[in-house]
């Protein structure tokens, strides 16, 4: 009974202090760090991604076994890679033609593609619509890039 | 002296924000993961708010997002008639699985080895992560949209909460039903609570807590406007509420008292989460903010400072804010 009235007046003193604005607010030592706008974040350099992040492609399991192998997988990887990023800098300011998902079809200038491919920026998109002048495009609705070397 | 509480706004999304969800503790600390109606669900350091990355890929409202316990895999549901799977570390999308409808919610088994979805669809499924090709598992039953799923009993089981008014307990092995409870209106809410069994209903203005096992009614407390959602403090001496008037409200476990309420969000509070250590509480809103609020007001964690009289007077490299200017969404 007297643990109940305590602790009633434990809170009515509390509501008080609060209405009457007499209660200093907790101190804080600064804001929580919001989005970086040009960014989808998942920082690299942080600790945890240095730890726990594999590479975005696990070697065949041929590859594991053999060193030799995973020399030979790597450079042909290394190959491949290296010419995909050639294809993005020849392809700059040319037309090209995307083929993408549910059977579209559209020609575009092409511009430049971001850091992780996940957008592709393109001037004087056509299409059924109308031309748009400035559009970026989506890579996972892209099934094939096409245009003359 | 009473403190004033501080709490923490965490801006980012556009829209309002309708399920977070913590990870367990890791050694890189712990984690919160925030399903937003913008369709861009964003991780978070759960200590501090920090964003630390956005998921980006779902074509529309993001309505249910969990971690794994160590916060390596995040998954997502939503309007696009997907549910998500993720890298936690990297952000890469890892999986999606297409559904026939709407996916509301998605929870991970403590192995992060399967994934159970619901939806309106009315179906729960089940994802063997390992084998994804294979065709989910399904129960049927509910006869209105599921809005919740969980695991329970050390991932024997399954509880699922659906328009239906009902709330249903399933065993994975038979996939059969082996009990209802039947509600007046549709549950709101629902969080289980692995040590002790504990399963935390909401609904109307009532926060109710059930045996997980046996689905046996413990005690309900009535709260003083309509409650979207709950959470019960790890060492089960408080909860906290938010709902339709837009505060957050702390009770006392035991006694029912209603200790605390807190005004901070512009909109109603969807939803609401103790951390793993019960330092903190989040809380995400149709304001389309989370706001973190200390359990213990006025203790040193994370942001938090206490300053001691004796401080105030010395020269401190450190600035400190004695209140929180409102950010804009």
């Amino acid at each position: 009974m007297a643990a109940l009235e305590a602790a009633a007046n434990r809170r009515e003193l509390s509501v008080l202090t609060e209405r009457l604005n007499m209660a200093k607010p907790v101190s804080v030592l600064r804001l929580p760090k919001g989005p970086d706008p040009n960014s989808r974040g998942f920082d690299p350099r942080s600790p945890r991604f240095v730890a726990l992040c594999r590479t975005s492609i696990s070697s065949s399991a041929a590859s594991e076994a053999d060193p030799e192998q995973l020399q030979r997988e790597q450079q042909a990887r290394s190959v491949l890679r290296e010419n995909f990023l050639r294809c993005l800098v020849s392809m700059t300011n040319k037309k090209v033609q995307f083929h993408m998902h549910e059977k579209v079809k559209v020609e575009a200038t092409f511009g430049a593609s971001d850091i992780d491919v996940l957008n592709f920026q393109v001037s004087d998109l056509q299409t059924p619509i109308g031309v748009q002048k400035e559009a970026l495009i989506r890579c996972q609705d892209v099934i094939s890039v096409t245009f003359d070397v | 002296m009473a403190m004033r509480q501080t709490p923490l706004t965490c801006s980012g999304h556009t829209r309002p924000v309708v399920d977070l969800a913590f990870s367990g503790i890791t050694p890189y600390g712990y984690f919160l993961i925030s399903a937003c109606k913008d369709g861009k669900p964003m991780l978070r350091q759960g200590d501090t708010g920090d964003w630390i990355g956005t998921f980006l890929g779902h074509k529309g409202a993001v309505w249910g997002a969990t971690l794994n316990t160590d916060a390596t895999k995040a998954a997502t549901a939503a309007a696009d008639f997907t549910a998500k799977v993720w890298d936690a570390v990297s952000g890469d999308e890892v999986l999606s699985l297409a559904h026939k409808h709407i996916v509301k919610t998605v929870s991970f088994t403590q192995d992060s080895n399967c994934l159970l979805t619901g939806g309106n669809d009315k179906l729960l499924r089940i994802y063997d992560l390992s084998n994804p090709e294979a065709a989910p598992q399904e129960i049927a039953g509910h006869t209105s949209a599921i809005k919740k799923a969980l695991w329970c009993n050390n991932d024997k089981q399954i509880l699922s909460a659906a328009e239906d008014k009902t709330i249903r307990l399933w065993n994975r092995s038979s996939m059969e039903e082996v009990k209802t409870l039947t509600f007046d209106t549709s549950v709101s809410s629902m969080e289980y609570v692995a040590d002790g069994e504990t399963l935390v209903i909401t609904y109307g203005k009532t926060i109710a807590f059930y045996n997980a096992l046996s689905l046996d009614l413990i005690k309900t407390v009535e709260a003083p406007a309509p409650i979207n959602s709950a959470s019960l403090h790890p060492e089960k001496d408080f909860f906290v509420a938010g709902g339709d008037d837009f505060k957050l409200y702390k009770f006392d476990y035991s006694t029912k008292e209603e200790l605390e309420s807190y005004k901070g969000h512009f909109g109603p509070v969807h939803c609401v989460r103790f951390s793993p250590d019960g330092e903190l509480y989040a809380s995400g809103s149709e304001d389309g903010t989370l706001r973190l609020w200390q359990t213990a007001v006025g203790k040193t964690y994370g942001l938090w400072k206490c300053v001691l009289p004796e401080d105030l007077g010395a020269e401190n490299s450190e600035q400190l804010y004695t209140s929180t200017p409102e950010i804009k969404a």
